[in-house]
């Protein structure tokens, strides 16, 4: 398993990882609707589950705690996919748009 | 070797292309396809850390379930090629375009100055092993997370039923 490769080194991992999250953060802020929106958090939680199994295989290489966190990182991502999406379907139930800037009421 | 790192670098230009596309696109389908294509870049960087389990788990649930999922929101939200211009005006690009640089260089010196610790040591965690550690150690976070979904499967379906006679 050990070799001098290029996969074989934790920073480039991380730096794909930081991209992915950079990217996130640029949809979420810029983006018009609120499923693109929700598309850029599930690039954020992909960067963060890609860092925990490479530290897991880098910094600790004899226990599985960080595949276990990412499976659990993946759970609580559908759980919140489910309801995001809920919630945007009631959105444009009542406001006939999705758009995240134009939404300037909670409850009237 | 060399090959191998040809294959490692061509997985990671797929990933970030496919992050690009997500983000830069003009539509939500192209940037869902996008989503799906960085969705199997990271399987395949889950390969080469040597957690094939996981890689499995990446196309089985965000690729299978999650991606399906907000393609039926796509297609429930309405006629959204009415409107489909993404980019609403100039200055709210330069706006988020300097927040993701400034994180992005924060994050970056950050990784960089860092001396991490471990070296490299060989990698014998299987299968097997995350099965134990889910049943053996993490047996509450685990039923706690089935527990979520259940919750929160029975949250949307309430959510979009009894808002159908108001209005």
């Amino acid at each position: 398993m050990t070799g001098v490769g290029l996969y074989n080194s934790l920073n480039i991992y991380l730096f794909v990882g930081l991209v992915l999250l950079t990217c996130g953060i640029l949809g979420v802020v810029y983006r018009r609707t609120l499923v693109s929106m929700l598309i850029s958090m599930e690039l954020i939680m992909n960067g963060a589950g890609l860092n925990l199994v490479a530290f897991n295989r880098f910094i600790a290489p004899d226990n599985a705690n960080g595949m276990a966190f990412t499976l659990f990182i993946m759970g609580i991502a559908a759980a919140e996919a489910a309801i995001a999406l809920a919630i945007i379907i009631l959105v444009f139930r009542k406001f006939r748009h999705v758009e995240g800037s134009q939404l300037k009421e909670m409850k009237d | 070797m060399i090959f191998a790192d040809i294959i490692f670098i061509l997985i990671i230009l797929v990933t970030l292309a496919g992050a690009l596309i997500t983000v830069l696109s003009g539509s939500i389908i192209y940037a869902l396809i996008g989503l799906v294509i960085t969705m199997f870049g990271i399987a395949g960087l889950y390969i080469y850390l040597n957690a094939p389990f996981l890689a499995m788990m990446q196309i089985l649930i965000y690729v299978g379930a999650i991606t399906v999922l907000i393609a039926f929101a796509i297609m429930l939200v309405g006629p959204l090629y009415k409107k489909p211009k993404e980019w609403t005006y100039p200055l709210k690009f330069i706006i988020a375009a300097v927040v993701a640089l400034f994180s992005f260089f924060v994050f970056a010196k950050i990784i960089l100055k860092t001396q991490w610790a471990g070296l490299l040591k060989p990698f014998t965690v299987s299968t097997k092993d995350i099965g134990r550690l889910l049943l053996d150690r993490l047996t509450f976070p685990f039923e706690l997370i089935s527990l979520l979904i259940v919750v929160a499967i029975i949250g949307a379906v309430m959510l979009s039923l009894y808002s159908r006679g108001e209005k």
